[in-house]
C-alpha cells in the first residue's frame, strides 16, 4: 500500500482568516438576523400607536410598556418572585418524579403494561382543565400551584424519559450480557447515558409546562405572582402593566429555561454522541 | 479452549409461530483453531454464535467449550459484532476498557494493555479520541481490541466487516489477520470463530471453513485451508487461493440451487 508511488498534492494552506470570517458571518446573522426583526416589529408598532392615537388601554406603545416596566420594576421583583419559586419546585419536582416513574417502566413489564397507556393517555388529555381540583383539593396556598405544575411537567418526563431509556442499541445490552455485567452497572452505565438526550428534551418542555402550571393557577386563586398581577392589571385596565408583568413572565420562563439548556449542555458534552 | 457443537437446533418463538434457526448443527473447533462460517443470510449464523457466547440457550443439542457446557455468558470470550457498538461518550481508550469495568476488574491494571492493542492495531495516535471522530475501520479496530482486552480464551466474531467499504474491509481482514497470528502464544493459544459472508475473508483468516446452507440450518461442506501460517497478504494473488474460492463458491451456489 504505502509502497506505491504517490506524489503528493500541494494543498493549498486553507484560509483561515476567510474561513473564521465566514463562520462570523454566520453567526452574526444568526444573532442579529432575529434581532433586527423584532426590533422592526417593535418600530412599526411603536410608530402604528403614535401615527393612529391608539388609546393606551387598547394597545400602549413598547415605549410606554418599557417605561411602565422600569417604574413598576421592584413590584415586578416581587410578584416574580413566588411564580419563579413555584415553577421551579414544581419543574424539580417534575424531573424527579417523572425520571422516577420513566425507571420504573423500563424494569418492570408489570408496571408498563398498567401503567403505560394510561400516562400516554394523560400527557394527551387537555390538563390545564384540571387545574381547578388541585385548588379544591389543595386549597390556595402555593401548594396547590406547585402540585398542579408538579402534575403537568410529570408527563413529558415521563415519556421522553422511557423513550431514552429503550434507546439504547440492544447490541450493546448484549455485549454488557456477555461480560456479565449487573444490571445496575448496565443502567448506569449504558442505559440512562443514552437516554440523556431525550430526558433533557423532556426537562425542557416540562420546564415551560411548569411555569405555564403555576401562572394558570394564579390565574384562578392568589394573591401574589405575575399571573395574580396580570389579572390585577386587567381588572384595572392597566394595560401597560399587563404587558410589562408578562415582559417580566418572559425574562422568567427564558432563564429557567436557559438552566435547563445550560445542563444539557454541561452534561451532553460529556455523554453526548460527538 | 476447543469448543464441541452436537446437534444444536434453535426454535425461536415469534408472533408468525415458532421459526427453526438452526437445525441439527454439529461441528467442532480444536483449540487454538480459527473457523470461519460462511452461509446465506437468515440461515442461523448469528443465532449459532450467540448460543455459542451463551447469550441464547439452544432449544436441543449440547454446545461445549473447552470441555464444558455452555451454560451462560462466559469471562473468557471476546465478541465483535457487525457493528462496532462503541459508547459515543467514551473515548476509544475507554471503550477498550469498557469489559474490564464491566467485569468489575482493576482498569488501571489494563490501561497499558489497551493502548498497546490500539497501538498494534494502528490507532496509538487516536486512543483519546471518540468514536464520532474516528471512520468505520477505525471503530471496528477499536471493538476488536476491545474484545481482546482480557486477553479472552476463544474469540467470536460476527460479521465484523460487513459494514465496511470494500477497501477498510480487505485493510481489516489483514488486520485481523496480524492480530490473530500475533496472539497466538504457544501455551496461551485462542480459538476463534468468525462469521462472514465474504469467502476470500474466510479463507485468508481462517484455518477451517464452514459451509451453511439455508434456513433452518445445517453444514454441508468443512474446507481445510492449506496455507501455513504465518499468512502474508500475497497470499490471496496465488493460484491456490483463487482455486478454493472457485470451489467454495461453487459449493455455495450447489446449496442454493438445491433449496430453490
Ligand atoms: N430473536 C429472534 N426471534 C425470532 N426469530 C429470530 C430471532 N433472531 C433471529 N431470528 C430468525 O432466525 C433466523 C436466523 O437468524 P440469524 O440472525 O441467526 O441469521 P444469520 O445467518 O446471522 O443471518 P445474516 O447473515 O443475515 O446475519 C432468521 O430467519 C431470523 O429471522
Ligand atoms: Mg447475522
Amino acid at each position: 500500500m504505502s509502497d506505491l508511488a504517490t506524489t503528493p498534492v500541494a494543498a493549498a494552506p486553507p484560509a483561515r482568516a476567510a474561513v473564521r470570517r465566514a463562520a462570523i458571518g454566520q453567526g452574526a446573522l444568526r444573532i442579529g438576523l432575529p434581532l433586527a426583526f423584532a426590533a422592526a416589529v417593535l418600530g412599526a408598532w411603536e410608530l402604528l400607536v403614535r401615527l393612529y392615537a391608539v388609546p393606551e388601554v387598547i394597545l400602549p406603545a413598547p415605549s410606554a410598556v418599557a417605561a411602565r416596566l422600569v417604574s413598576a420594576w421592584p413590584f415586578l421583583l416581587t410578584h416574580a418572585v413566588p411564580t419563579t419559586l413555584e415553577a421551579l419546585g414544581g419543574f424539580l419536582l417534575a424531573a424527579a418524579l417523572g425520571t422516577a416513574l420513566a425507571v420504573l417502566l423500563a424494569y418492570s413489564r408489570l408496571a408498563r403494561l398498567a401503567l403505560y397507556p394510561n400516562v400516554v393517555f394523560f400527557q394527551l388529555i387537555p390538563k390545564i382543565a384540571l387545574a381547578p381540583l388541585f385548588i379544591v383539593w389543595l386549597g390556595i396556598g402555593s401548594t396547590s400551584r406547585l402540585a398542579f405544575s408538579l402534575f403537568i411537567g410529570f408527563f413529558p418526563v415521563v415519556i421522553a424519559t422511557a423513550t431514552g431509556l429503550a434507546a439504547a442499541p440492544p447490541e450493546m445490552l448484549r455485549l454488557c450480557r456477555a461480560y456479565s455485567a449487573s444490571p445496575w452497572q448496565v443502567f448506569t452505565a449504558v442505559r440512562f447515558p443514552y437516554a440523556l438526550p431525550f430526558v433533557f428534551s423532556g426537562l425542557k418542555i416540562a420546564v415551560t409546562f411548569a411555569i405555564i402550571g403555576v401562572i394558570v393557577g394564579e390565574f384562578i386563586t392568589a394573591q401574589a405572582g405575575l399571573g395574580y398581577l396580570i389579572l390585577f392589571a386587567a381588572s384595572q385596565a392597566e394595560t401597560a402593566l399587563i404587558l410589562a408583568a408578562i415582559a417580566a413572565l418572559c425574562v422568567v420562563g427564558l432563564a429557567l429555561y436557559g438552566l435547563v439548556a445550560l445542563a444539557e449542555r454541561l452534561v451532553l458534552a460529556r455523554y453526548g454522541h460527538r | 479452549m476447543a469448543i464441541a457443537l452436537r446437534g444444536v437446533r434453535k426454535t425461536y418463538k415469534s408472533d408468525h409461530g415458532p421459526v427453526e434457526a438452526v437445525a441439527g448443527v454439529s461441528f467442532d473447533v480444536a483449540d487454538g483453531e480459527f473457523v470461519s462460517l460462511l452461509g446465506p443470510s437468515g440461515c442461523g449464523k448469528s443465532t449459532l454464535l450467540m448460543m455459542l457466547a451463551g447469550l441464547e440457550a439452544p432449544s436441543a443439542g449440547h454446545l461445549a467449550v473447552g470441555g464444558q457446557p455452555v451454560a451462560g455468558p462466559r469471562r473468557d470470550a471476546g465478541l465483535v459484532f457487525q457493528d462496532a457498538t462503541l459508547l459515543p461518550w467514551l473515548s476509544a481508550r475507554e471503550n477498550v476498557l469498557f469489559p474490564i469495568r464491566m467485569m468489575r476488574l482493576r482498569e488501571e491494571a489494563y490501561r497499558e494493555r489497551a493502548d498497546r492493542l490500539l497501538a498494534t492495531v494502528g490507532l496509538r495516535d487516536f486512543a483519546s479520541r471518540r468514536p464520532a471522530q474516528l471512520s468505520g475501520g477505525m471503530r471496528q479496530r477499536v471493538a476488536l481490541c476491545r474484545a481482546l482486552i482480557h486477553d479472552p480464551a476463544f474469540l467470536l466474531m460476527d460479521e465484523p466487516f460487513s459494514a465496511l467499504d470494500a477497501i477498510t474491509r480487505d485493510e481489516m481482514g489483514l488486520v485481523l489477520l496480524d492480530l490473530w497470528e500475533r496472539s497466538q502464544e504457544p501455551g496461551r493459544r485462542k480459538t476463534g470463530v468468525f462469521i462472514t459472508h465474504s469467502i476470500r475473508e474466510a479463507l485468508l483468516l481462517s484455518d477451517r471453513v464452514l459451509v451453511m446452507g439455508r434456513r433452518p440450518s445445517v453444514l454441508t461442506a468443512d474446507v481445510p485451508v492449506p496455507f501455513p501460517r504465518p499468512r502474508a497478504p500475497g497470499v490471496q494473488d496465488t493460484p491456490e487461493f483463487t482455486a478454493i474460492v472457485a470451489r467454495l463458491r461453487g459449493m455455495i451456489e450447489h446449496n442454493l440451487r438445491d433449496a430453490a
